[in-house]
């Protein structure tokens, strides 16, 4: 069987350590902790990055060009002095706060939107838990989310943060449901919620953005909701509620969760990239070059988003998604299931 | 049954979206506003009194601090004040330059205008295409008179220096420019579906209501009146230039943004004409070293790119105004903040007061 | 409507993404400054100056503090000439009304300092620059 680079990588290490321990049951656990390991630093990776992409993805759309100081001509180490920035900066806790509550927030943040990496498929077998629900339970944990900005929000002690909180509940709560009826349809086509599956089938038949525009159209939509982007990032609303649950956090509080939200930016895009785009098949270049390629377009789309429109409004934002997309998944559903029927019979 | 209670949210001074230091204390019930209140003076520097104790022609550079986005139209009304006052001819070309002055920097404050709305509404990038071609603005003042914001242009009795050819030249440059970038603003912004439905149909004031708010400018063009003093009162040489006045239907806050969009066209248009008919002669006129206007009072009001800016001045006879009094557009426009707000959502008051385009310097004078 | 503006407005970026940027990278670009640019400190050619204080006396802020010392001929002597660029509102009216043209701006408009005090400036301290180069005193 073809394998890909990442497996083969897998094995290599497997080998080694069988070499070292020759015991299967520890061989066994160090491949789960070198899994873990890996995910956690593609995550942080992609956080330093992203900063960095963002900056001038940002700057080059407004005629700018972003940061040129720190690092070369190019800035390239603009991000780690942002770290060191945010490392150094006094842990100011707001009088009044919930202390434990307000703490544990931006953790707790972290937490679900780095645990749903594990059910991605970077590469031909490269997946941490390939279970049979895997795209049931990704969606389930990671409305897990919404409790951490609420927690933040309420405990903070801060006007702005207590709207940012509620605001959050009400968007997250009510792009989930969209969300996921517009991935039904992605599932139905394929008979299975398991992730490889999903690719596979897109493998053998074509991508599923050209068999559910509606759907893709829907999950893009919802997807920049979820992760509280411009034109949906009415939680961070500078302009109205100054940050939102984020208020009142500084230095590596704060850093956590911006951590979390490029972690959330980067799940959203390797779900749409695996979801609709075929994952990681793709002609002669191996399977994770194709998969990165994939999702680094996709990143590209949701900043270019983020930097083109302007903010909805709260009520026009959840009427939007109650009136408009809920029922379009919906009609979605129905035109998928009236095609599988059709094609069954007819071929 | 729960009960439910309003609480008060204070937005400002030190807050993203306020222009500057306004404090907005905003009464909620959840998103709701209840009612909006605007405390204003943080930004008070006393520019009247200010003004009482410089001679006349050391008032002038005060006056650039008051609306620091269109320094140039309050230098015009300060001068226009003090000329009525002395009795003073101005030269023609004098005129035109200043009305080509007051007119650049009539679009230069609607670009940001734009940008801040814009920004406000949470496009960025509109933002700062605004900003990159009010630039060009700034570069043609500083070409004539050698400031960027503070421009202590206009004189009184003329203006500080004759504009030089390449101005005209740049000038020139600049109009052909406008059509395009504007029409990049309306691709970016005012095509944009989020964006119109941000300002459609929230906070309307009717004509009547803006009366009674004695609000003037675009905020009361926007609601249908075409009170413009340009042509109302044709000072200086506008009734030579024909140039529309631009009005909305509803006086929401998409007319409120369309009427600033169109004025641009407008006081582009005003530009050419005037720098195509601009005449030969004294860009001064004769002003005594020391001035000292006869006893009296005058008061004056020019167009400025708020509304009415009006300078009210006491002479007693002797080099110093006894008593300056400044009609401040945005200050008077401020107070239809609660009657835009009440009843909308917090995300509309942010686009309420950024509608209004008050400017801290002015309101707090 | 149904996003044909999104579209556009997606476009306009895509277009500046790859276009030229604005940009101009300060302390190693500077744009050049006009010839009637106000700003920095004033550079008084004390060969030309006559003493007679009408710069100060234009001053609205009082931005200009002077000594002046008259000899056994009556001849005016500015000994001292000092520009609080803290007050100064740069409104020029010091310049135009110099009877001689002996005040001029230096035209270095990063004046930024760490302290008040550093907010003086000697305009008689640079007598050699271009504004008094172009007259050259008698021996």
């Amino acid at each position: 069987m073809h394998n890909g680079i990442l497996l083969t990588a897998a094995g290599w290490i497997r080998d080694i350590l069988t070499f070292l321990f020759g015991n299967e049951l520890l061989v066994n656990i160090l491949m789960t902790l070198v899994g873990i390991g890996a995910i956690i630093s593609v995550i942080l990776t992609s956080a330093i990055v992203f900063t960095y992409a963002e900056r001038k993805v940002c700057a080059f759309m407004q005629v700018r060009i972003g940061p040129n100081r720190v690092g070369g001509r190019f800035g390239l180490l603009q991000p780690v002095a942002d770290m060191l920035k945010l490392m150094s900066k006094e842990d100011i806790i707001p009088n009044g706060c919930d202390r434990v509550v307000w703490s544990l927030s931006p953790m707790l943040l972290f937490v679900p939107s780095a645990l749903i990496y594990s059910f991605f498929p970077f590469d031909d077998g490269a997946i941490l838990a390939d279970v049979n629900v895997g795209l049931f339970l990704l969606l389930a944990i990671s409305s897990q989310a919404v409790l951490p900005f609420l927690m933040g929000g309420y405990a903070s002690n801060s006007k702005y943060a207590m709207i940012g909180g509620m605001r959050t509940v009400a968007q997250m709560l009510s792009y989930e449901a969209p969300m996921a009826f517009s991935l039904i349809g992605v599932v139905m086509l394929t008979g299975s919620m398991k992730m490889s599956a999903i690719v596979e089938a897109q493998a053998t038949h074509t991508w599923f953005v050209l068999l559910q525009p509606i759907a893709f159209v829907i999950y893009l939509i919802t997807a920049t909701a979820e992760t509280n982007r411009t034109p949906f990032d009415l939680v961070e609303d500078e302009s109205e509620i100054v940050a939102g649950p984020f208020t009142e956090y500084s230095g590596m509080r704060w850093a956590l969760f911006f951590l979390a939200e490029y972690a959330n930016l980067l799940s959203i895009s390797i779900l749409t990239t695996t979801l609709f785009l075929g994952g990681w098949h793709g002609p002669v270049l191996p399977g994770a070059v194709w998969f990165w390629l994939k999702v680094l377009v996709m990143i590209f789309v949701f900043m270019w988003f983020r930097w083109t429109f302007p903010r909805t409004r709260i009520d026009q934002m959840l009427s939007f998604s109650w009136k408009v997309l809920l029922p379009l998944a919906l009609v979605n559903m129905l035109l998928t299931g009236v095609g599988i029927y059709l094609y069954q019979s007819l071929c | 049954m729960p009960k439910t209670e309003t609480f008060i949210l204070n937005m400002g001074p030190q807050h993203p979206s306020t222009h500057g230091v306004l404090q907005v204390q905003l009464e909620l019930d959840g998103e709701n506003i209840v009612h909006a209140k605007p405390i204003m003076g943080y930004l008070h520097r006393g520019i009247e009194k200010l003004l009482e104790s410089r001679t006349y022609v050391q008032g002038v550079p005060y006056t650039d601090r008051l609306d620091y986005v269109s320094s140039m139209n309050n230098n015009f009304g300060f001068c226009r004040v003090v000329e009525e006052l002395a009795g003073i001819e101005v030269p023609r070309r004098a005129e035109y330059i200043r009305v080509i002055m007051a007119e650049f920097n009539r679009i230069a404050s609607h670009l940001i205008f734009i940008g801040t709305l814009a920004i406000d509404l949470g496009a960025s990038t509109g933002m700062l295409y605004t900003f990159r071609d009010r630039e060009d603005i700034l570069d043609l003042f500083n070409l004539v008179c050698g400031a960027r914001m503070t421009f202590h242009y206009i004189r009184i009795g003329g203006v500080a220096a004759d504009v030089q050819p390449e101005f005209v030249a740049q000038a020139y440059a600049f109009l052909d420019k406008v059509p395009h970038f504007m029409e990049e603003y309306n691709q970016i912004l005012s095509g944009n579906e989020i964006f119109t439905r941000r300002l459609k149909g929230v906070s309307q004031l009717s004509v009547e209501e803006s009366l009674a708010y004695n609000m003037t400018g675009p905020n009361i063009r926007a609601a249908g009146l075409p009170y413009d003093l340009r042509k109302v009162d044709g000072y200086s040489v506008y009734p030579e230039f024909s140039f529309a006045v631009p009005v909305g239907k509803k006086g929401d806050n998409w007319d409120r943004y369309q009427v600033r969009f169109r004025e641009i066209f407008e006081s582009a248009k005003i530009i050419r004409q005037a720098l195509d008919g601009l005449p030969e002669g004294e860009f001064m006129a004769k002003i005594p070293k020391v001035l000292r206007p006869p006893k009296g009072e005058v008061y004056s009001r020019t167009e400025s790119t708020r509304g009415e800016l009006g300078f009210y001045i006491v002479s007693d006879g002797s080099t110093k105004p006894y008593r300056v009094h400044i009609r401040r557009p945005s200050f008077v426009n401020m107070q239809g903040l609660d009657a835009m707000c009440r009843g909308m959502l917090i995300g509309d008051s942010v686009a309420a007061f950024s509608s209004i385009d008050p400017l801290m310097g002015e309101v707090d004078c | 409507m149904f996003g044909k503006g999104l579209i556009t407005g997606m476009r306009v970026t895509w277009k500046h993404f790859w276009g030229k940027k604005v940009t101009f990278c300060y302390p190693e670009e500077k744009l050049p400054m006009t010839e009637r640019f106000r700003g920095g400190h004033l550079a008084l050619n004390a060969t030309k100056c006559i003493g007679c204080k009408l710069c100060s006396l234009n001053c609205p802020n009082r931005a200009l503090e002077l000594t002046v010392t008259v000899d056994e001929n009556k001849k005016r002597h500015m000994q001292q000439y000092l520009h609080i660029m803290g007050r100064c509102l740069y409104c020029n009216l010091c310049v135009e009304s110099c009877p001689t043209q002996a005040l001029s701006w230096d035209k270095e408009y990063a004046i930024s300092s760490w302290y008040k005090e550093d907010m003086v400036h000697d305009s008689m301290s640079d007598q050699t620059s271009a504004a008094v180069s172009e007259v050259k005193p008698h021996e």
